[in-house]
């Protein structure tokens, strides 16, 4: 007899000797129906197999019962994992995948096995928690995630797949992405061009060891909205974010001050909420009636359930909605008590939420404030309403929630958010307390990461480190030492000297007729005297309309070969021509010590004069630590975003090798900065690179674009360069 | 005699007086000061004007300034017949000479050198030198100017010289009242009340977004051309969107929540 070739005869005259194993296998291959991928299948259990995965990872794999090509890639997945994680490791994945059937697990195992081949049992032991929050596709980001941020600690990692580790936690909370980051211009613009004033919208952070908040909360004039909303599909979220807004407005445009709780009970609590809720929004509704059509999809209640929750929803619902047929006598009783009430009195709440409530409870209705949702989603969670001041007579259970709810508040008031960080919603900047007693955090920027081809968000932490005075006297006796550059540079700014637009008359050529020429031409003609052929007019663009940053890079490598000094009298020739031919213009130093320290050094403002103390600033530049470019562009960038300018540029003097403690591999920061010098680009910023010394240029050219740097082979060259290099870019 | 009745306004422009504007204007007319009209555009200045002079039964004559005016361009220059050079009087000699209201609109537009043309009508003088003509032409006695610009647009580089300023008697020009406005937008455009107060409504949305991505809010003549628009059979919302929202603003996250709002608005 012929030996069978193909995989499934050479598994079958494999597993011979393994009778157990032979006849899973048969009744697997008997359940397969597409015989190609039934064979690609049989390929991937003998090449598993042949791994010695063992018999209970064969027995585990050969149980499985799904489509064959689905099998087979499940198979090779399995063998994947084997290799690098072992057979355990790889049998955790397979009972995890059965058990949830999840397509998007199987790269973020795989890369975990390859990786920290000890976290894949606790990753897979927490799968089904990860892909609730973050979904299939998400699952491959968040292991990546938390490889890359735990880097060479394996403590770490371990913590972060247990999901101990907090940036666990808040990713899992942020889940499918932050919608509320998303949405939050066109939210404020929204709330603006409805109220008249600028809504003040912040983002709820979720609480330690709670569930993230899914509801509005508002107090005090501010508007605290969830992240996001759990379970809504990211397409529905902006409609219902826009709903909360509106509602949040409903309540601050109605301006009803804090009441006292007194004696109410928290159910009383909760019906004098819907309400409130109820009374503001037809008072909105009378000035907007579209917001009808914004907020009516969330009322679902059906006239069925006795329990609280769904009274309080049906509730809602009848008080919103008049044509909502509900025969409920509470209800009824509701609908009456409301419609009898002044629609301008925010104390009415009180009064009939008191009145509902006794009936609720003479029929022992249950309720639990500690578990209660206030539904519809986007509605507020009601606390702002109340005065909590007089703890002696509120219930106990509602101060606790009180004390929880302003605990929140004051984490996400005191959070000191810089308000003016860059547009891109993906660079929100969001500062947090400062470790460092000398930094200041200036923003929080997210960084490109090269081998999963997203970007982190608030990777990376940029500083504000303040300057060091140095000795002038040094620097101009550095600049003395150059009068003939120097005196070259003034002629260019004398040359480029800014005016406005220039009407020249009386051109060779031009647009149109120099009226007044032509009539001198012809008298002229006429007198018989030499008559001018200079009849034209013409304008001159000579307007200068440019903004630039200049980054300075001060790591350690800038130390070798007095690269600083020479840095420091290129600029200060580049910053005496700018300041001549008035362009505004920032100086900036960088250098960084781990994502979390993007240290800044601010030598010149925009609005900073160039004069004695920004000279002593940038004499008093020192070399250390490393390059993180990315960050640095980045937030070069978001400066410039707020200069009114046609052009503007950043101007980096780098060596051209990013590097930082953190990143194992270089080229992750040359691609994150190359992802920043684009992001530049797409905001009509240019990023022009000036690289010292050629062992760079390879990766400037990537960085910066083939015609976006120059590598300076000589050093000495570096003063006269950068000067003529502004002044061509400046005319570009 | 200068004839200027090709500049006189036929039929009574419809204005709507929102606060004593024409007082200040006719008490200006009778001592003939020169008036500055102040305020964001599209919200009645030129239809106030054209009214006045239709009031008065003066010509009105209207300049549109703009950055390459020259002082030729409002005075006049020579310009060439067969054989001969023959003056020709500019929009600010004609008006001079015939009696006429000169209004020259957006006057910050034009070159400061080239404004200082009207100070010498503007004081007690009233006359306006001719230089290349050698000639002095004193003001009819029935001349007036006016100018208008929008402080909105003022800017470092943009703006009146105090020795200009100071000549003028200025009126401040700006949104009408909601229920002033909706009057307003229902008349121009034919709209029922009830649409032209939803109108004012959207318009009020808009200008709310000055200085947070808008220049400036939505004018009246905006609203009035949504108007015409809706009475043409678009539905209020594609109107709104089409003579709002659009020309405004090319921010997508400014269009959506000004689309937004605009929706709230209608019932």
């Amino acid at each position: 007899m012929l030996a069978d070739t193909s995989a499934a005869g050479r598994l079958a005259a494999a597993l011979r000797p393994r009778p157990a194993l032979a006849a899973l296998y048969q009744q697997a291959w008997s359940a397969m129906e597409d015989e190609n991928a039934a064979e690609a299948w049989a390929g991937h259990v003998l090449v598993l197999l042949n791994a010695n995965a063992g018999a209970t990872c064969l027995t585990t794999l050969l149980r499985l019962r799904a489509p064959a090509a689905v099998l087979a890639q499940t198979a090779a997945f399995t063998t994947d994992i084997c290799r690098h994680a072992g057979a355990a490791a790889a049998v955790t994945c397979l009972e995890t995948w059965d058990r949830l059937r999840v397509a998007g697990l199987w790269p973020g195992f795989v890369l975990v096995a390859q990786c920290a081949p000890e976290c894949v049992a606790g990753l897979a032991a927490n799968a089904a928690a990860v892909v609730q929050a973050v979904g299939g596709g998400g699952f491959a980001d968040f292991a990546a995630l938390g490889l890359k941020a735990a880097g060479r600690d394996k403590a770490r990692r371990a913590a972060f797949f247990a999901l101990n580790d907090p940036l666990a936690r808040r990713a899992l909370a942020q889940g499918e992405g932050s919608g509320f980051a998303i949405q939050e211009r066109r939210l404020k613009l929204f709330g603006t061009a409805l109220w008249g004033r600028i809504p003040a919208l912040r983002p709820l952070p979720a609480a330690e060891g709670r569930p993230p908040p899914r509801r509005t909360s508002m107090s005090d004039g501010v508007v605290l909205l969830p992240d996001t909303y759990p379970g809504v599909p990211p397409a529905a979220q902006a409609a219902l974010y826009r709903a909360a807004v509106a509602h949040a407005l409903a309540h601050l445009m109605a301006g009803a001050p804090r009441q006292k709780i007194g004696t109410l009970k928290p159910l009383q609590l909760a019906l004098a909420g819907v309400i409130e809720d109820a009374r503001v929004e037809a008072l909105m509704l009378r000035r907007f009636p579209g917001l009808r059509h914004l907020w009516a999809p969330y009322h679902v209640a059906q006239p069925e359930g006795g329990t609280a929750p769904a009274l309080l929803a049906r509730l809602s619902r009848a008080l919103f909605d008049p044509a909502y047929e509900d025969n409920h006598g509470f209800i009824a009783k509701g609908r009456a008590l409301v419609a009898a009430a002044d629609p301008f009195d925010p104390e009415a709440c009180r009064r009939i939420g008191g009145l509902l409530g006794n009936d609720l409870g003479q029929a022992r209705v249950q309720f639990n404030a500690r578990t209660h949702v206030v539904e519809p989603a986007y509605r507020d969670d009601g606390l702002g309403l109340w005065d909590f001041g007089d703890k002696a007579e509120a219930p106990t259970e509602m101060i606790d929630l009180m004390v929880e709810a302003a605990r929140v508040r004051q984490e996400a008031g005191d959070d000191g958010r810089t308000e003016q960080g860059p547009p891109e919603t993906a660079a929100r900047a969001r500062a947090v307390a400062a470790p460092q007693p000398d930094s200041v955090l200036l923003a929080r920027y997210p960084e490109w990461d090269r081998t999963q081809g997203i970007d982190r968000p608030d990777w990376t932490a940029v500083r504000a480190v303040p300057a060091v005075m140095g000795d002038i006297r040094r620097l101009d006796a550095a600049l003395d030492s150059v009068p003939d550059l120097r005196r070259r540079v003034a002629r260019l700014v004398r040359a480029a000297k800014p005016g406005r637009p220039q009407r020249l008359k009386r051109q060779p050529d031009g647009m149109d007729l120099d009226i007044d020429a032509v009539l001198d031409a012809e008298i002229a003609r006429e007198a018989g005297e030499m008559q001018g052929e200079r009849v034209y007019r013409s304008t001159a663009l000579q307007t200068r309309d440019l903004a630039a940053v200049v980054l300075v890079d001060v790591s350690e490598s800038t130390r070798t070969g007095g690269v600083l000094d020479i840095e420091r009298v290129a600029v200060t020739l580049l910053a005496e021509a700018m300041a001549g031919l008035g362009d505004p213009f920032a100086l900036m130093a960088f250098a960084s010590d781990g994502r979390d320290q993007v240290r800044l050094t601010r030598i010149k403002d925009f609005a900073e004069p160039f004069a004695p103390p920004a000279r002593a600033r940038l004499a008093g530049l020192t070399p250390g630590l490393s390059t993180r470019l990315g960050a640095a562009l980045r937030h070069a960038g978001a400066e410039l975003a707020g200069v009114r300018s046609f052009r503007r540029l950043v101007l980096v003097l780098t060596d051209g090798e990013p590097s930082d403690i953190d990143v194992p591999d270089p080229r992750d920061l040359v691609e994150d900065s190359r992802r920043a010098v684009l992001g530049l680009r797409a905001r009509g910023i240019d990023a022009f690179g000036v690289v010292l010394g050629t062992g760079g240029a390879e990766n400037a050219a990537r960085m910066f674009g083939r015609s976006g740097y120059v590598a300076l082979r000589r050093l000495e060259d570096l003063p006269a360069r950068l000067s003529d290099l502004y002044f061509r870019l400046s005319r570009r | 005699m200068t004839d200027l009745r090709a500049y006189l306004i036929a039929g009574e422009p419809y204005y709507r007086p929102v606060g004593d504007e024409v007082q200040v204007f006719d008490a200006a007319y009778k001592h003939r000061l020169p008036v500055m009209l102040k305020g964001p555009t599209g919200c009645g200045k030129t239809r106030f004007l054209e009214y006045m002079a239709w009031k008065l039964q003066r010509p009105l004559i209207t300049v549109a300034a703009h950055e390459d005016m020259t002082a030729a361009d409002l005075v006049g220059r020579f310009l060439l017949a067969p054989g001969q050079t023959v003056w020709h009087d500019g929009p600010l000699t004609l008006a001079v000479r015939g009696g006429g209201i000169c209004y020259i609109d957006e006057i910050v537009e034009a070159r400061q050198d080239t404004t200082v043309v009207i100070h010498p009508l503007t004081d007690a003088r009233r006359m306006l030198p001719l230089e290349k003509k050698n000639e002095l032409v004193p003001a009819h006695a029935d001349f007036q100017l006016a100018i208008s610009y929008n402080p909105g647009y003022q800017s470092a580089v943009k703006d009146l010289k105090e020795s200009t300023k100071q000549r003028f008697v200025g009126i401040d020009f700006f949104y009408p009242s909601a229920a002033i406005e909706a009057e307003i937008v229902a008349r121009e455009s034919g709209v029922d009340a009830a649409t032209a107060a939803t109108l004012v409504q959207i318009g009020q949305r808009s200008r709310h977004l000055r200085g947070q991505g808008l220049e400036e809010g939505a004018s009246t003549r905006m609203l009035i051309h949504a108007g015409r628009l809706t009475l043409a059979g678009l539905a209020l919302s594609a109107a709104a969107q089409a003579a709002i929202v659009l020309p405004l603003t090319d921010d997508a996250d400014l269009r959506e929540a000004l689309g937004a709002a605009i929706a709230a608005c209608l019932g």
